[in-house]
């Protein structure tokens, strides 16, 4: 053994901006987190230049799997143009050297915060979630080691109180995103603050999501053909948003999750959230090649 | 402008590596291809200082030693490199984890034959349906050891390594020996 058999070439950055230990962490904590569904796996977030909170955890995920022929999209409450995702999409392409798309059905790699895409994705297809508060149970236990007890019983009553005393006190479930969902019948986990629109896409996908809390540092994954069941009482149906009936004022589109644009006569007016949907139907309506895939929802109703 | 970034050919190596392990293990049963054949890319994938490793075949010490992961006995290790397996004793010896820490249970590599042999049916997360697969060159009782010693979400993570393709069975699969 010699010294130049120790060390590697002198690199001005590391490929991928993380070093190889850091993404030997993630590789390991990523194939447990796979192993287990939905059971969040510490690991040793580091750090990124960006502040902690903002998508770090989600952007160390990103940054372990591409390679220079991964075509990655990054999205943001579901538009690709917000300041987060495109400053993370730059950033990954920047050191990374990857091609980058804004359609989802193109991307190979698709990191997310708060939503994900209304085109179904496919086999080959990996979804990072950005999550902010990767414990579900903290709402109803704020000592983390006691939640990991609850955890490794699988005791969870105190999720369905939380939901009945909404119900008592509200006449509804008033969990608006993140809502806590069964995995593989085991663990509960928080599928990151995406609305309830999007928490039926999870179940049984084909695409494998992986949810990474960087300020937090855990890591927790659903793998394809995976149940994921919102928590629900037998006589209470589980409900999305009602956005089934609603149209776009831009595009025109119908039936997919919405974003509420206030006016100024008091009443709203509707824009479609997954940014790049809305953007090919306007294409489809001028008559341009057809390139909307095939979506999870259709007439604003999730087929059972 | 700044210059792209090229990976280098070990990174290159490593990030290969490391897809084929993630996509066996979230679709179990079905073949990937390492880099190479061996378990050598995946030992620079996934070892470093930070890990402790136990190795029946002493051909690996090499690749092991200078990833600067810490030797140890079996039932210490993150990662266990069985080898060609002659019998099932050193199965009851891997770590599992805990209810508290799944992510202590130990990841092995073990070398065995794809596509001849016995036939599996494999099914949960990760399995749309059930996948059957033909593993040979596994000791007798092997599933049945795996099963016994396992309590989900204890339990340890299986690859099994024929020259370059490698197929993943998680702890969450269930196996059935037909």
């Amino acid at each position: 053994m010699s010294l130049s058999t120790l060390t590697k070439p002198w690199e001005a950055m590391s490929y991928g901006f993380l070093d190889g230990s850091a993404k030997r962490e993630l590789r390991r904590k990523i194939l447990k987190s796979v192993a287990v569904p939905g059971c969040q796996m510490p690991y040793a977030s580091r750090e990124v230049p960006m502040a902690r909170g903002w998508g770090t955890g989600g952007l160390q995920v990103s940054l372990t799997l591409v390679n220079p022929q991964t075509r990655v999209k990054v999205i943001d409450q579901g538009a690709d143009d917000s300041v987060n995702a495109a400053s993370i999409r730059r950033f990954i392409a920047r050191v990374a050297g990857t091609p980058t798309t804004m359609d989802t059905l193109e991307a190979d790699l698709i990191q997310s915060r708060h939503r994900i895409p209304e085109e179904i994705l496919r086999e080959d297809q990996v979804l990072v979630l950005q999550v902010p508060n990767p414990e579900p149970l903290r709402s109803v236990q704020p000592n983390m080691s006691i939640a990991r007890q609850m955890h490794a019983d699988a005791d969870y009553g105190r999720m369905w109180l939380q939901l009945y005393e909404q119900i008592v006190r509200s006449g509804r479930v008033m969990q608006g995103a993140s809502y806590p969902s069964l995995v593989h019948g085991r663990h509960v986990m928080t599928p990151s603050p995406i609305p309830r629109w999007d928490v039926p896409k999870l179940h049984m996908a084909k695409h494998l999501t992986i949810l990474s809390a960087g300020r937090e540092k855990r890591i927790f994954a659903v793998p394809p053909y995976t149940r994921v069941e919102p928590l629900v009482f037998s006589d209470v149906p589980y409900k999305i948003e009602e956005h089934g009936a609603l149209t776009c004022t831009r595009s025109g589109t119908k039936g997919f999750f919405m974003n509420e644009i206030p006016q100024d006569d008091g009443s709203s007016a509707f824009e479609v959230s997954d940014s790049e949907w809305g953007v090919k139907t306007i294409r489809a309506n001028d008559r341009e090649a057809e390139t909307r895939g095939e979506t999870w929802y259709k007439d604003g109703e999730m087929p059972q | 402008m700044l210059a792209t970034p090229a990976p280098s050919s070990s990174e290159t190596r490593d990030n290969t590596a490391f897809d084929a392990l993630l996509w066996a293990l979230s679709r179990p049963g079905l073949p990937r291809s390492l880099p190479e054949p061996g378990e050598a890319s995946i030992i620079a994938a996934l070892l470093d200082r930070e890990c402790r490793v136990h190795s029946a075949d002493p051909l690996l010490m090499p690749e092991i030693m200078r990833t600067g992961a810490e030797l140890t006995d079996i039932e210490h290790a993150d990662h266990v490199f069985l080898g060609t397996m002659a019998g099932i004793e050193p199965l009851v010896q891997i770590a599992t984890g805990s209810d508290f820490y799944p992510d202590d249970g130990a990841t092995i590599i073990i070398r065995a034959r794809l596509g001849t042999g016995q036939t599996l049916r494999l099914t949960g997360p990760g399995v749309d349906g059930s996948v059957t697969v033909q593993v040979d060159g596994l000791p007798d009782g092997f599933w049945a050891a795996r099963m016994s010693h396992m309590r989900y979400p204890m339990g340890f993570e299986l690859f099994l390594l024929d020259e370059d393709q490698v197929i993943g069975v998680p702890r969450s699969t269930t196996v059935e020996v037909l």
